[in-house]
């Protein structure tokens, strides 16, 4: 056993190690890359002509001396934009991403002052426009030089028009990915940049909007580490975490797999039929569930209520002193939440297994757990294992099953959390119902290296990734 | 290359200068404060008004809306409701232009909005009610701010716990021999020594209800502090200092408050395990309805929800206005055992809220929302309420004239046996720490007896310094 966890390790280090060398190859050829880049930019400088350097102080202006109307006015207009953007907008949201407002407010005076917050968020916004700003900047010299290139080489620059009809032809990608990349610098970049900022903050408790925020460096992060009442309880929770998300990770897998494979064999009737049972409990929104559970298993609850008319005692549970009976039920919820999910992906992939697979191994005498483990179980996990990944984040980050089963509850040893709460519930504790938000947002940096490193280890030395051509 | 680079540079440079001179030298816009009730009204406005959800169900709401819109209607002043949920949060919405002009809530959701300035202080001292309505009444909505005091609510309505139970339900011989005192009302309901006695009797029997349920006698889930806090503050126990103001302070471990917690076991251990949990709360309305509860305490507003439980039995209106009695809450032992009363009795104290108006320092119009106060704290609308709503008023003077359980609750408030919920924002970090000591002294006389973990005043004692350390801890460790 010991030999084995030992190969395990090495195994997911070797993987691991492979990988970064990857990353680390295509940086050799980056020198290379830069110089080329380098000495194509100085080339830029030497022959670049008037037009050109218009264009270097003007966006457009060299456009227009080439005579080039419409792209010149394009570039001019976003210029144009661009200059009133910083000034109604990203001027004051640039110098306050700094200052983080200097001005406190007094609606009883109608004193308008500056909201921390919304300073912050205007001040990545802010950022995020100064370098679309440069990219479009860059684009507009480049632009100018191409066309200063294509009269000294005495040919014909492309006109507007073919331009334009080659963003619907050979330069399309640009035009499909322009909104998107907009859309997820405003919607995904924004939120993940400002929370991540927050942790860096002192927002939270007292100090909340009209109060103004202030940067504290890496004070938050020292506070997790350091209070004698919070790192004890982080670590307690992490451990119990990573556990929880573990077991309820591979229950839910396992169990939806051998479900799918059971309900995937010849011999059951009324497959369809059989399938709909834990389509039904997927259907039911998870909340009612976890309400309905925790319901069952409450004192007044169906099962209490038939312990006691058998003569038995009530049996709590959920309540203080049930540490590990509603660990236990919280797996078993969880899994009967996830299961159908994991049964219904299992049985989609199981449908494409080539049987001749199965008919040859049988052929060579291999019984059915040597067919499981050497040609489903490989297949089922090359073809999953993105999946398993996210339900395994999924799970580490499972706000609800302990939310709704066993809210409300700070157990002795640990600083506004319980036994059952996994990081996302404390995180909820002290963000919502305690209003810490910069250690909140502190925590989630934890929780998003944690789970990206234990993730990344996982893809690496899964099959998804090391065979990637096996089943193709 | 000479005129590519400085043509680079200067573009460069003139972003940043117009940058720094836009970001550093543009203003803040208003920053000279003004005094907002000046007394004179505004024109031609609409206020939202955010009322509770019985108000608006009940009718009551419409009613104050119309008679406040046919007074201003030479204003042209119109009250709308705001048709937001009652317990909207002001600082999420009102910086933003999206709250209501004039809210309707209890006094800790009120004055949590008074430390960032989200309601205004009000000059109270203009209100018809200012003069009829209890001292202990304004202190919840009175806060120091800047050096000054200000008061930040006008209280409309009192709530604090009463004792439901089931007046058929009684021992048929309580005349005989539940009444020592000799008041012509049953002991039973009058001293928490004689319920705790009557309700181990019943545990002990084998009574059943007509549904074969078994028969309790009090019953009362101890899961929610702001029903369970009371026995602590019984016997000198008390959440914050200096009147709940002060959160450095924390005092449910003060004075002999064990005491109250060892009250709160003795009286779990004659009810059942679903006292834990909120078992017995869920179930508090249709179990009195059947008997299989003799008695329960919540507070006046659900009244109705009795009745409909009883109704649905079969019962007639008579026999329940007859039969279902809210009291005021039972005595206490000085001795803090139930089962000794030889050192005489004291007052139960149980924790209350003040619900009340505040106007939201948002608002557009503040003197026409003050008027809207004022309306709606008149005796009239405040005797309205009371009759639609079955509120127990602040105004002493509409109390006086209703009479009956406003009275007792009223006095009660000012005897100081109902102590007003904190109006700081603090009180927010009590909940969880007091929900989770109630649940595990109450689950304590199910433990078996080798598990103990409260069985003596001294163990509860320490847990209590322990619970206030943890509300100390939630509140100041990551101020």
């Amino acid at each position: 056993m010991t030999a084995k966890l030992k190969q395990f390790f090495v195994k997911t280090g070797i993987s691991v190690k492979n990988f970064f060398l990857g990353i680390g190859n295509g940086f050799k050829t980056l020198p290379q890359r830069l110089k080329a880049r380098w000495n194509a930019f100085v080339s830029f400088l030497k022959n670049a002509d008037g037009n050109v350097v218009a264009s270097c102080l003007l966006m457009g202006l060299g456009q227009l001396f080439y005579g080039q109307w419409a792209k010149g006015l394009i570039f001019l207009a976003v210029q144009a934009v661009f200059v009133l953007f910083f000034v109604f907008i990203g001027a004051k949201g640039l110098v306050g991403l700094f200052t983080l407002g200097t001005v406190e407010s007094n609606a009883w005076y109608g004193v308008e002052g500056d909201n921390s917050v919304i300073m912050l968020l205007l001040g990545i916004l802010s950022v995020i426009a100064l370098i679309l700003y440069a990219v479009v900047y860059v684009a507009n010299v480049k632009d100018a030089y191409k066309t200063q290139c294509a009269y000294d080489s005495l040919k014909t620059p492309p006109t507007f028009r073919k331009e334009l009809s080659s963003l619907l032809d050979r330069n399309f990608y640009k035009v499909a990915l322009a909104l998107p990349i907009l859309g997820v610098c405003v919607f995904c970049v924004l939120p993940i940049v400002f929370m991540i900022l927050i942790a860096f903050t002192n927002y939270g408790g007292t100090t909340v909007p009209p109060k103004l925020v202030d940067w504290v460096g890496l004070e938050n992060f020292g506070k997790i580490l350091t209070l004698s009442d919070f790192a004890p309880t982080f670590f307690k929770i992490f451990g119990w975490n990573i556990l929880w998300a573990v077991l309820s990770t591979f229950i839910n897998y396992f169990a939806g797999l051998g479900l799918a494979l059971l309900l995937n064999r010849k011999c059951v009737k009324g497959k369809v039929f059989w399938r709909l049972f834990p389509i039904l409990a997927y259907a039911v929104p998870g909340f009612i569930t976890l309400l309905g559970f925790k319901f069952m298993f409450s004192y007044g609850g169906p099962i209490n209520y038939y312990i006691t008319q058998a003569g038995g005692s009530a049996i709590g549970f959920l309540d203080i002193d049930a540490k590990w009976s509603s660990r236990l039920i919280g797996l078993a919820v969880n899994a009967w939440l996830c299961i159908p999910s994991s049964m219904l992906l299992a049985t989609g992939i199981l449908s494409n297994v080539n049987g001749d697979l199965y008919e040859a191994a049988r052929v060579d005498g291999a019984g059915p757990w040597k067919q499981f483990t050497k040609i489903t179980l490989p297949y089922v996990l090359f073809a999953t294992m993105p999946v398993l990944i996210s339900q395994f984040i999924a799970n580490f980050n499972n706000f609800g099953i302990f939310y709704f089963l066993r809210g409300g509850l700070y157990i002795d040893g640990y600083f506004l959390a319980s036994d059952t709460d996994l990081l996302i519930n404390w995180l909820y504790n002290m963000s919502i119902d305690n209003n810490y938000y910069s250690i909140g947002a502190a925590i989630s940096i934890v929780i998003f290296v944690v789970t990206s490193v234990i993730s990344l280890a996982v893809y690496v030395m899964s099959p998804s990734y090391k065979q990637e051509d096996t089943y193709q | 290359m000479k005129k590519t680079i400085p043509a680079i540079a200067v573009h460069i440079a003139a972003i940043i200068v117009l940058i720094c001179c836009i970001g550093l030298l543009g203003g803040n816009g208003n920053t000279e404060g003004r005094e907002k009730f000046t007394g004179e009204l505004e024109r031609n406005v609409t206020l939202r008004i955010l009322e509770n959800d019985t108000a608006i169900k009940q009718g009551y709401m419409s009613e104050l809306l119309t008679a406040f819109n046919a007074k201003y209607a030479d204003y042209g002043i119109v009250a709308v409701d705001a048709n937001m949920d009652q317990y909207t949060d002001l600082a999420n919405d009102g910086p933003y232009g999206y709250g209501p002009d004039v809210l309707y809530q209890a006094n800790d959701a009120l004055m949590k909005y008074v430390d960032n300035r989200h309601i205004m202080p009000l000059p109270v001292e203009r209100l018809d009610c200012y003069s009829t309505t209890g001292d202990k009444s304004w202190q919840a909505y009175t806060r120091e701010a800047d050096g000054e005091s200000y008061v930040f609510g006008v209280p409309v309505n009192i709530q604090g716990p009463l004792l439901y139970y089931r007046k058929d339900l009684l021992p048929d011989n309580w005349q005989t021999e539940w009444d020592d005192d000799g008041d012509g009302v049953c002991d039973i309901v009058q001293y928490w020594t004689d319920m705790y006695r009557f309700s181990k009797q019943l545990k002990a029997s084998d009574e059943v209800t007509s549904d074969g349920a078994k028969r309790y006698g009090y019953m009362r889930s101890f899961l929610e502090p702001y029903f369970s806090v009371g026995y602590l503050y019984s016997y000198g126990g008390y959440t914050f200092g200096s009147n709940n103001t002060d959160a450095r302070d924390i005092g449910h471990s003060k004075g002999e408050a064990e005491k109250g917690g060892w009250v709160v076991r003795q009286l779990a251990s004659v009810m059942d395990e679903r006292c834990i949990d909120d078992s017995v709360t869920v179930t508090a309305y249709s179990a009195l309805a059947t008997g299989e509860y003799f008695a329960t305490v919540t507070t006046p507003d659900v009244y109705t929800l009795f009745v409909t439980e009883m109704k649905l039995r079969g019962y007639s209106d008579e026999y329940i206005a007859e039969n279902l009695v809210t009291a005021n809450m039972p005595m206490l032992p000085v001795s803090g055992d139930l089962e000794d009363e030889s050192q005489g009795f004291v007052p139960s104290k149980m924790m209350g809220g003040i619900q009340g108006y505040a106007i939201s320092s948002y608002t557009k119009s503040p003197n026409a929302a003050l008027a809207f106060v004022d309306f709606a704290t008149s005796y009239e609308m405040i005797s309205r309420r009371n009759e639609l709503l079955g509120i127990v008023p602040a105004r002493n003077d509409v109390a006086n004239t209703v009479g009956g359980l406003s009275q007792i609750i009223n006095l009660n408030l000012s005897e100081g046996n109902i102590v007003v919920m904190p109006s700081i924002s603090e009180v927010a970090q009590i909940w969880t720490p007091l929900q989770t000591f109630f649940q595990d002294l109450a689950k304590d006389p199910f433990r078996p007896s080798a598990e103990f973990k409260y069985d003596t005043k001294e163990k509860i004692k320490q847990k209590l310094v322990d619970v206030d350390g943890q509300i100390y801890s939630a509140i100041f460790t990551l101020a």
